[in-house]
């Protein structure tokens, strides 16, 4: 059986059709002897034989079975034994037709254990192909779209409700023309607002933007109303939700843990990136590659808002789940997250399916194995960075507090002029100041844990996967060391650490509850004994402080953190941390701790490290660990080794000589050095006081180069532990070449793929933006595009777009106004017995398509029209009502927090409701919503039960009933009929019906009586919708409630969630 | 009667219901409507309707699945090996270990010798643990599979494989593809339920009973046995019955006149949704209230009125089976003994086997075992080798033991063998994906046609892989 859904419809309306003696017909397929016309390739053929015989006859060799190639046309008519598989001209000579047709069960195509059967039409449609010539056209989305000749006027006009009123309408037309369907007249003019509101901004049209409308006369009202709506900034919000959709956004991990996240940054970035028409290559670029982009600019910090910055853009290649779950191979996750990349990147730009290349070459499409790991290459060379993030507030702040600081500093100059002689001489001081020697030990790890260790090339260990709370890491050594008097721990910086680290925590940060060591003889390793710390120094000692609550773990317990003592004082309530407040606390550390009497061992030491990690809090399902990061031990035979108190990037320095040190080297410098100058202790106070007023910002998944490439390897069977070749960066040759002088960046390949050269990122974007308004895209098949795929409904059309698109500057507001502003837009969307019949799936575009919104768009209606919309733009995700019980074990892995919002946030646009992959916003999953585990190009549109018990009962769906209730006596009038007529017109932009008033009329009546006799809680349900109660007498509860009733109704129409 | 009625009815019975609802607007209606998007009502879809069943005879007509998960230790419950208790405290042999990755532990552990006593059992001798006393009584009506394995070694991607076929999240469960195959029967009741018990949700979080790309509908329905077993089904406090009759009345006579203006086919399944939205708000907790089975029905699974239990979860398992469910899924998570093994072995067996073994029993005194498929399984074993002490074990993917029920398979059997360790099966291997090929043969179903078109593609359970194990088969 046919899987197209069109044929499948085709089959059905032509059976049916017959039953009722109705002319069948609704396609050329169908409409004629498949012998009578000449029969196209693309169309007729291919389908098939890429359905039936490419999987083992196809671009595969891996998999071809008889050396038989059946996709490229020398193959299938070169001469083998026994004759070509296709002799053009003569099917009765062609094998092809004589394994298809074979009774023997022994020969005969496909294989029966296949499954596949030809019909006999497909293999009549085959003979009359042969016969015609056996030509091969190469696959449609293949070949770069060019601007196709618009259809002519004249052809169209006669059949012609209104005016076509661009190209669409022509391509649309002249294709009904053809099927002898008329195109619908256009829809009035509230239908149309309410449309073009919902489509172009998801909230519907206020009663006073409809009045202004229907109101105005002028010839273009219409195309004003467009422009406003393009203008709002809830446009970016609308289209937004529609691109994280492909960009698999969520809040949390995914996976067992399924700990948030923080990339609420990436979603405003997105919002305002449409908001500001950033042109569609441009906008891919950066989120391919905009930490490059942003770096050969050269900047370092971040100077623009985070919605406005390159860097923040990167977090859709980071929107990948991330596995923390206990005892996994960080390395196998970031593989699995590499290959969601490909994929998100294939179906959401490319409009291919590449994913099915990463174990073996396409079965369908000219896309090898070899070919995903190029593209693998070019993305395989990064960290998995995170950046702060401040919003425009925060940065305001910030630039306050350095100029404040930098006052300060310059007040101290300005009263010291012998400053620089001062500082020379300290400078002096510190170089003759001898550091001990330090021997680096690298231990040797197992893999063994929970958390996981890798040694890196400097002798560093840096911690990933599974973060526990609470727990002590042991790390062994052997050193030839003879004496050990002291050992250094060192805390690094690491870019795959949350903002770089040093620590785990979700600030960056660690604390150390007991450092301990015990020692053995290198030639006695069984002989163990604790070594005992005496005296410990570190470069940052902060004052105690209690743990910040975000590591409560319910003991009750004072735990605080402060200076290096805490380390060794053997008490679990008190830890050594780097945690010295926002904006500074990322920075490499060490601590020294000196021994009680040093470890002798003639034949060397083995050492035990251990690092007892205690300050976490009390869900390890969640982001509560403040472990150490990366890390790295030394030891020492000199005596009174201390900490040198000096920061890296300050000896950096002063390894400089002065004369070639740059201004804010010497900015640096002096910032350092003034905190060693007692006699400033006023002003190195206020610029501490300063420094706690810094704010903690937000932080964004994104990418960092590293510096050496990974060596990417073509992959056996996808497997990441068998590794076979290298590979070079490189992209699939049946795609658009690589410019000439490209380097092996993810730029480069960001840049590729919004070449205009590529035949399919324009058409799959103009396509998914089409399949949004209209339901169905040109290529149904949206995700893809290749062989496999459906063809386009009208090809010239979704050529003509893709490539006005590009001209316009890849500008998406253009393609929307373009669409919006059609006649075949503005069309009716009621339905008529001759659409259904000639075009039942609506295909050709006779009329509107009647859609269900979207499920965000379900929701924002209801907030909108009851007027609790809450319109701000941005910022973290926010946490409306949910069951409490899903949030718990043993609906949820672990406990979750959903911390339900009280105030105006409980109101906001439901992109804004914080998505946990695991656990999806019961609401929004009911209408099909994404949660962000995979890219989805497609939402289905289903219609449940559920649905229904969603938008009757759901706590926020009543509480929009109350405050539409609230608002239409507020607003809608005296008489019970305004009101009504008041509430119907916020709900569905018209006004009711006489009938449709009787019956809401009578719902009034009856529950007003209900209620008022008791026989109702009125109470109760304005309790529960959060309405104000108040000192109401019972009948003006009743009354309310009523209205409750009636406008819980209103909001659960079918017309009030659907776009007209 | 009047229009909606007549083709509401004529939709249950498994004609077309495009057809009918075709001919229907024709003849009785006087509108010329299509036949598109009529079947959205309880996993039918025009994009994706059902496919009109099996493709021959199936055995078993709907499916209890009691998804251990965590990872029960295959040498305490079902898989003895007295010679591992021999080894106990040392090394295993190095070629054992050979590319093997563990979790948590450095492989080169040693080995821990089983925990428990172990006895022959029924007609069938088939050995099984002291923890399940209960599941000793109905052995000779189970048969056990000790020579799974899988493919993955943590929580998450392991029970992902074992519900959907892939490790890589969106792929449709195994209770998504069943009730895309065969629909459902249950008339206002979803048609694939699932219920959580134990100590903490399943790893795989939603997504092992998700619809993948499938159609939404398709995917589980969580229930619950506290409070409202389906989410938003009681009525908002002080909306009593009748108003949300009248509500609903009035929903319908305004949804109707919407239909006449627009012609659009849509509002009818949407009529539709909220009818049956209406009636499952009796129904659900009609089914969800097992006070009113008899005491000794009760006392065979401990089950308690009230309470949230696992043994509760397998009553109403079979009391949505009975009400035409086609797949119930069970998941209880507390089966990850890296310590503490002997203690919570304990602890889960008194929780689960006296429910599960009476599960069994009643489906078979009611007659339903015939046609209901019941299994028993976690995502992956445990390793021979201790993880702490003495009293834990890692994750194991080498080799595990599951068990099936009822619905054609052959009862009274053990198949498959490991060797002296339990770490590699030796013996009649059955990989994941040919368990789940089994399960939809059961069902009626060649697993390698039960497929879906996706990105270009058609997707199914299995995969490319998947060998039907005939040896299971009655």
């Amino acid at each position: 059986m046919n899987r197209r859904a069109s044929w499948l419809m085709t089959v059905l309306t032509a059976l049916v059709s017959s039953a009722l003696l109705l002319p069948a017909r609704t396609d050329d397929r169908t409409a004629q002897p498949p012998s009578e016309k000449p029969v196209d390739f693309v169309r007729d053929i291919r389908p098939i034989l890429s359905d039936n015989c490419f999987k083992c006859h196809g671009p595969d060799e891996k998999e071809r079975k008889a050396k038989l190639r059946l996709d490229v046309r020398d193959a299938a008519i070169a001469q083998r034994d026994g004759g070509a598989a296709i002799v053009p001209g003569h099917p009765e000579k062609s094998t092809l037709i004589e394994r298809l047709t074979t009774d023997d069960p022994e020969a005969v195509m496909p294989p029966p254990k296949t499954g596949k059967k030809l019909t006999p039409q497909q293999i009549d449609l085959l003979k009359t192909w042969i016969r015609q010539g056996a030509s091969y056209v190469e696959h449609w989305a293949f070949v770069p779209p060019k601007r196709p000749p618009i259809p002519s006027v004249a052809g169209t006009g006669e059949l012609t409700p209104s005016a076509p009123n661009n190209a669409i309408d022509l391509f649309i037309r002249e294709r009904l023309r053809r099927e002898g369907l008329h195109p619908s007249p256009e829809a009035d003019k509230a239908t149309l607002l309410r449309r073009l509101s919902l489509d172009l901004i998801g909230l519907p049209p206020t009663p006073e933007e409809l009045d202004a409308f229907l109101n105005d006369d002028s010839p273009d009202a219409y195309e004003r109303q467009v422009e406003r709506l393009l203008a709002s900034p809830h446009y970016g919000e609308r289209w937004g939700r529609h691109w994280l959709d492909a960009a698999r956004y969520a809040d949390s991990d995914g996976f067992e843990k399924d700990k948030p996240r923080f990339v609420w940054a990436y979603r405003d970035w997105v919002i305002a990136a449409l908001n500001r028409d950033l042109p569609y290559d441009q906008f891919i670029i950066e989120q391919l590659a905009g930490d490059l982009l942003a770096r050969s600019a050269g900047s370092t910090a971040s100077p623009l808002p985070p919605s406005d910055d390159p860097r923040v853009a990167t977090g859709f290649l980071r929107n990948s789940m991330i596995n923390e779950e206990g005892g996994i191979d960080p390395e196998q996750f970031r593989m699995e997250a590499m290959f969601d990349r490909m994929d998100a990147i294939g179906k959401s730009i490319l409009g291919l399916t590449i994913q099915c290349a990463q174990c073996h070459n396409h079965k369908y499409d000219p896309i090898t194995q070899e070919d995903y790991y190029g593209m693998f290459a070019f993305l395989n060379n990064d960290h998995e960075a995170s950046v702060p993030v401040y919003s425009a507030d925060d940065q305001r702040r910030r630039a306050m507090l350095f100029e404040q600081i930098r006052r300060i500093e310059q007040g101290l100059k300005e009263r010291h002029p012998n400053w620089r002689e001062r500082l020379a001489n300290w400078e002096a001081e510190q170089k003759g100041r001898r550091q001990p020697t330090w021997h680096i030990v690298r231990p040797e790890l197992d893999g063994s844990g929970g958390q996981k260790h890798y040694l890196l090339d400097d002798g560093s260990i840096l911690a990933a996967g599974y973060a526990p709370t609470k727990h002590t890491t042991e790390f062994e050594v052997k050193t030839p060391l003879t004496t050990i008097t002291a050992v250094r721990l060192e805390l690094l910086n690491d870019p795959n650490l949350p903002l770089g680290g040093p620590g785990r925590s979700i600030f960056g940060t660690c604390a150390l509850t007991e450092f301990k060591l015990v020692a053995a003889p290198a030639d006695d390793p069984g002989k163990r004994q604790e070594a005992k710390i005496v005296s410990a120094t570190a470069d940052v000692n902060p004052p105690e402080r209690e743990l910040d609550p975000i590591f409560d773990d319910n003991s009750k317990r004072r735990r605080v953190t402060g200076p290096i003592e805490y380390a060794i004082d053997g008490k679990d309530e008190t830890a050594w941390t780097v945690e010295i407040g926002p904006g500074r606390s990322n920075v490499p550390r060490e601590a020294v701790f000196v021994l009680e009497k040093p470890i002798s061992f003639p034949a060397g030491a083995v050492l035990l490290f251990k690092l007892v990690q205690n300050h976490g809090g009390w869900n390890s399902d969640d982001n509560q660990n403040n472990n150490l990061g990366r890390f790295r031990f030394s030891v020492t035979d000199a005596p009174n080794a201390v900490a040198d108190v000096v920061p890296r990037h300050i000896r950096a320095i002063l390894e400089i000589p002065g004369e070639l040190r740059s201004e804010s080297q010497w900015d640096a410098l002096f910032s350092y050095w003034r905190t060693t100058v007692p006699e400033w202790s006023e002003e190195n106070q206020a610029i501490e006081q300063l420094w706690q007023q810094h704010p903690r910002g937000s932080w964004q998944l994104s990418l960092q180069p590293r510096e050496m490439p990974r060596d990417t390897r073509f992959l056996d069977r996808g497997d990441f532990l068998k590794p076979k070749h290298p590979v070079k960066p490189g992209v699939p040759s049946v795609l658009h070449p690589l410019s000439g002088d490209a380097d092996a960046s993810r730029l480069t390949f960001a840049r590729w793929l919004v070449d205009r050269r590529s035949p399919t990122t324009a058409r799959a974007l103009v396509n998914r933006v089409w399949q949004t308004y209209f339901g169905t895209g040109l290529v149904a098949t949206s995700e893809d595009f290749g062989l496999q795929s459906e063809p386009p409904s009208h090809p010239e059309l979704l050529d003509w777009l893709a490539v006005e698109f590009m001209d316009s500057g890849w500008s998406l507001k253009h393609l929307h106004r373009l669409i919006v502003t059609s006649a075949t837009y503005r069309q009716s969307s009621k339905t008529n017995p001759e659409h259904l019949e000639k075009d039942p799936q609506n295909r050709l575009l006779a009329r509107m398509p009647r859609l269900r919104v979207e499920a965000e768009i379900v929701r924002d209606i209801a907030l909108s029209t009851s007027g609790l919309l809450h319109r701000k733009i941005g910022g973290p995700s926010v946490f409306p009502p949910a069951p409490a019980f899903l949030f718990v074990p043993p609906a949820s892995y672990g406990p979750k927090v959903w911390k339900e919002e009280t105030g105006p946030a409980r109101y906001r646009r439901a992109l804004y409701t914080f998505c946990f992959r695991s656990v999806p916003y019961p609401a929004l999953q009911a209408f099909d919503a994404p949660n962000g585990d995979f890219a989805c190009v497609k939402r289905v549109r289903s219609n449940t039960p559920l649905q229904a018990l969603t938008t009757l009962n759901e706590p926020l769906f009543l509480e929009c009933a109350a405050g539409l209730a609230e608002r239409t006596l507020r607003e809608g009038g005296d008489c019970d009929a305004d009101r009504i007529r008041y509430a119907f017109r916020l709900c569905t932009a018209r006004g009711p019906s006489d009938r449709e008033l009787q019956a809401l009329t009578d719902l009034l009546y009856r529950q007003r009586e209900h209620y008022r006799q008791g026989k109702g809680d009125a109470r109760g349900l304005l309790t529960s919708a959060r309405a104000s109660v108040g000192q109401q007498v019972p009948d003006e509860m009743a009354e309310r409630a009523a209205w409750v009733v009636v406008c819980r109704v209103l909001l659960n129409l079918d017309e009030t969630i659907t776009r007209e | 009667m009047n229009c909606q009625d007549r083709y509401y009815r004529q939709m249950y019975r498994q004609v077309d219901p495009r057809l009918v609802a075709r001919r229907w607007f024709l003849q009785q209606c006087g509108l010329g409507l299509g036949a598109i998007a009529l079947g959205h009502l309880l996993g039918r879809h025009a994009e994706a309707k059902p496919l009109r069943g099996p493709h021959f005879a199936p055995k078993a007509k709907r499916v209890i699945y009691l998804f251990m998960a965590g990872g029960p230790s295959h040498m305490e419950l079902f898989d003895y090996k007295p010679q591992l208790a021999k080894y106990d405290g040392t090394l295993p042999p190095p070629d054992l270990l050979k590319g093997y990755r563990a979790a948590f532990i450095n492989p080169n552990s040693k080995l821990l010798g089983p925990k428990f006593k172990f006895s022959r059992h029924g007609q069938c001798g088939a050995e099984l643990s002291e923890l399940l006393p209960n599941l000793a009584t109905v052995v000779d009506d189970i048969a056990i599979v000790k020579s799974m394995v899988t493919d993955a070694f943590n929580h998450a991607p392991a029970q992902i494989l074992m519900n959907t076929g892939s490790q890589q999240y969106g792929r449709p469960s195994l209770g998504a593809w069943v009730t895309y195959g065969l629909g459902s029967e249950a008339e206002d009741l979803p048609g694939f339920i699932v219920f959580s018990s134990g100590t903490k949700g399943p790893s795989g979080g939603n997504s092992n009973w998700g619809s993948g790309f499938l159609p939404t509908q398709y995917q589980g329905v969580q229930f619950r046995t506290g409070g409202d077993p389906v989410l938003y089904l009681s009525n908002p406090p002080g909306i009593d019955d009748a108003t949300q009759k009248a509500t609903l009345d009035t929903l319908t006579a305004l949804n109707r006149l919407r239909l006449d203006a627009t012609g659009d086919p849509e509002i009818t399944t949407r009529i539709q949704s909220f009818e049956l939205s209406f009636r499952m708000q009796t129904s659900a907790p009609e089914l969800m209230d097992i006070s009113r089975e008899p005491q000794k029905i009760l006392d065979m699974y401990g089950a308690e009125p009230g309470k949230s239990s696992f043994a509760n979860n397998c009553l109403l398992a079979r009391r949505l089976i009975e009400r035409g469910v086609r797949f119930v899924q069970l998941f209880h998570e507390a089966w990850d003994q890296h310590g503490n093994l002997v203690a919570d072995l304990k602890k889960n067996c008194q929780a689960t086997d006296k429910p599960t073994a009476a599960l069994l029993r009643d489906l078979k005194q009611r007659g339903l075992l015939d046609e209901t498929l019941v299994i028993w399984g976690g995502e992956f074993g445990r390793t021979p080798m201790v993880q702490g002490g003495s009293d834990g074990r890692d994750h194991h993917p080498n080799a595990f033991t599951i068990w099936m029920a009822g619905g054609g398979v052959k009862p009274g059997i053990t198949l498959g063998e490991t060797d002296e360790f339990g770490f590699n099966v030796v013996r009649d291997r059955v990989h994941v994906h040919d368990l789940n090929a089994t399960i939809l043969h059961l069902l009626g179903f060649d697993h390698a046609r039960l497929t879906y078109r996706f990105q270009g593609r058609d997707f199914r359970l299995t995969d490319v892989h998947g060998e039907v194990v005939t040896k299971l088969l009655a």
